[in-house]
């Protein structure tokens, strides 16, 4: 059996891209080194609305809250609330990743997916430079699979990026290294994502608690690789419950680690070889958040490989439609986002005070990025960073204040 | 003699990969949900242990 795609992982990305590849007629199969799909979960599970009208979940099993808006708290713990419809971009549900990422396997099943678990690809199979499959092992038995594109939807550590040469390593400044607990018997009513900034709270990322239904919260952090010492986001996090009266009576029955990428994209095609989700960047590196990006670059990819099957050609030249079509889906918020997150690096708690004050009682149309940007400008005397920023943004939709 | 290599307590590790993705030489490698540090490779740099969230890799080099 030769397949058209094997996907290295069966994540979000992986398991949509196995999907609308399988729909459009590709043979697929999808590998994952793990013993059961979304688990361990490795995630604050918050994600957009905009999934709704995308088609790419069935039921409502994987919907632990409906979110009525977001709170963001400045280091003197000034709060800007938003609203459902300015926050729902961002944070419009609460979910079970375990069940969500399961659900989108069920879909590429649906459609003539095959999927193997406990199965890891060890490496390429490559003659005089050209790929023809994966070497992999289950449990202690290899195999050889025979692909004529590899998808490499193996998250933060990609190895298939690093494989086809792709420079996947991440500096420690393009990494959020987190930490989360999922806490019962919390005092948290209101369906509200909350975040908190500032120096001492989390360097160079954020504190969130997101409920998950009545007492329930995922209460997590993130911090800047480069910012950080040995186990010090725990330590941080584990104060914070401490130190607030709604969590500190909180029950663990979940801890989880995991590792964000905040990175500008990588290339993610190559000939024979494809990237997508965590592998490729795919994440807002100022929320760290990257479920709709994987589903929008998944849809993309599987559309790409059905493509390249029906003309039997896997070149990078045919598979770079890949690549255009993100860039022009969510390539260009990232990259301003990056410079965002580097923006946001160089402030200081009272900076990020000033900044809460003059925005707490704005009402926003929606939550824009270089809307907010334009406020820090106001705010804060130009500097050289921002101005790129401002340039960047011009292109981008404006906010309309009320 | 060269300098201490870093270690990964295996009953701490949750496999979050976090030290995989900023090791700069490729020195740590996930086998059966842990991480473990391959020693030749190993240059002491300590950016793994700064980057573990949980503090589940140690070395004097720290």
């Amino acid at each position: 059996m030769i397949y058209d795609a094997l996907i290295v992982g069966s994540g979000p990305a992986g398991s949509v891209t196995a999907r609308f590849a399988a729909e459009a007629g590709a043979k697929v199969l999808v590998i994952e080194r793990r013993a059961e799909i979304g688990v361990p979960v490795l995630c604050g599970e918050g994600i957009s609305r905009k999934i709704d009208a995308w088609d790419m979940l069935t039921g409502e099993r994987w919907i632990a809250g409906r979110m009525d808006g977001a709170r963001i708290y400045s280091p003197d713990k000034t709060c800007v609330a938003l609203g459902a419809e300015q926050a729902g971009n961002e944070t419009g549900y609460v979910i079970y990743r375990d069940i969500f990422d399961k659900e989108l396997a069920r879909r590429a099943i649906k459609a003539g997916a095959k999927f193997m678990m406990n199965t890891k690809a060890i490496g390429l199979i490559k003659e005089e430079e050209k790929l023809f499959g994966v070497k992999a092992k289950q449990f202690n038995e290899e195999l050889d699979i025979e692909t004529n594109i590899v998808v490499g939807a193996d998250g933060v550590d990609s190895k298939v990026g690093q494989w086809a040469g792709i420079k996947t390593r991440l500096d420690p400044k393009d990494l959020e290294t987190c930490a989360q607990y999922t806490l019962e018997n919390v005092d948290v009513k209101d369906a509200y994502c909350e975040f908190y900034l500032g120096k001492e709270v989390a360097p160079g990322g954020y504190v969130w608690v997101f409920p998950k239904g009545e007492g329930i919260a995922n209460v997590g952090i993130g911090i800047l690789a480069s910012l950080s010492e040995a186990g010090m986001a725990k330590k941080i996090l584990d104060n914070f419950i401490k130190n607030d009266p709604r969590l500190k009576n909180g029950m663990p029955i979940r801890f989880l680690a995991g590792a964000v990428p905040v990175s500008n994209p990588v290339e993610t095609v190559r000939d024979n070889i494809l990237l997508v989700g965590d592998a490729a960047r795919h994440v807002d590196p100022i929320t760290g958040g990257g479920l709709t990006h994987c589903l929008e670059g998944g849809k993309i990819a599987g559309e790409v490989i059905g493509k390249a099957v029906k003309q039997n050609d896997f070149s990078q030249e045919i598979l770079s439609e890949y690549e255009t079509k993100w860039k022009e889906a969510f390539g260009q918020k990232i990259k301003r986002n990056y410079l965002v997150k580097e923006l946001l690096l160089d402030m200081d708690d009272k900076t990020l005070n000033h900044l809460a004050h003059a925005l707490k009682d704005k009402k926003f149309d929606e939550i824009s990025t270089h809307g907010l940007v334009k406020e820090v400008a106001k705010e804060l005397p130009i500097s050289t960073k921002l101005k790129a920023l401002l340039k960047h943004g011009s292109k981008i939709k404006e906010i309309k204040n009320q | 003699m060269g300098k201490p290599k870093a270690k990964i307590d295996i009953n701490k590790c949750l496999a979050c990969c976090g030290c995989i993705s900023v090791c700069p030489q490729d020195a740590i490698t996930w086998s059966g949900g842990k991480a473990f540090v391959i020693d030749e490779k190993c240059i002491s740099c300590a950016i793994c242990i700064r980057t573990c969230p949980i503090g589940a890799i140690s070395g004097e080099v720290y």
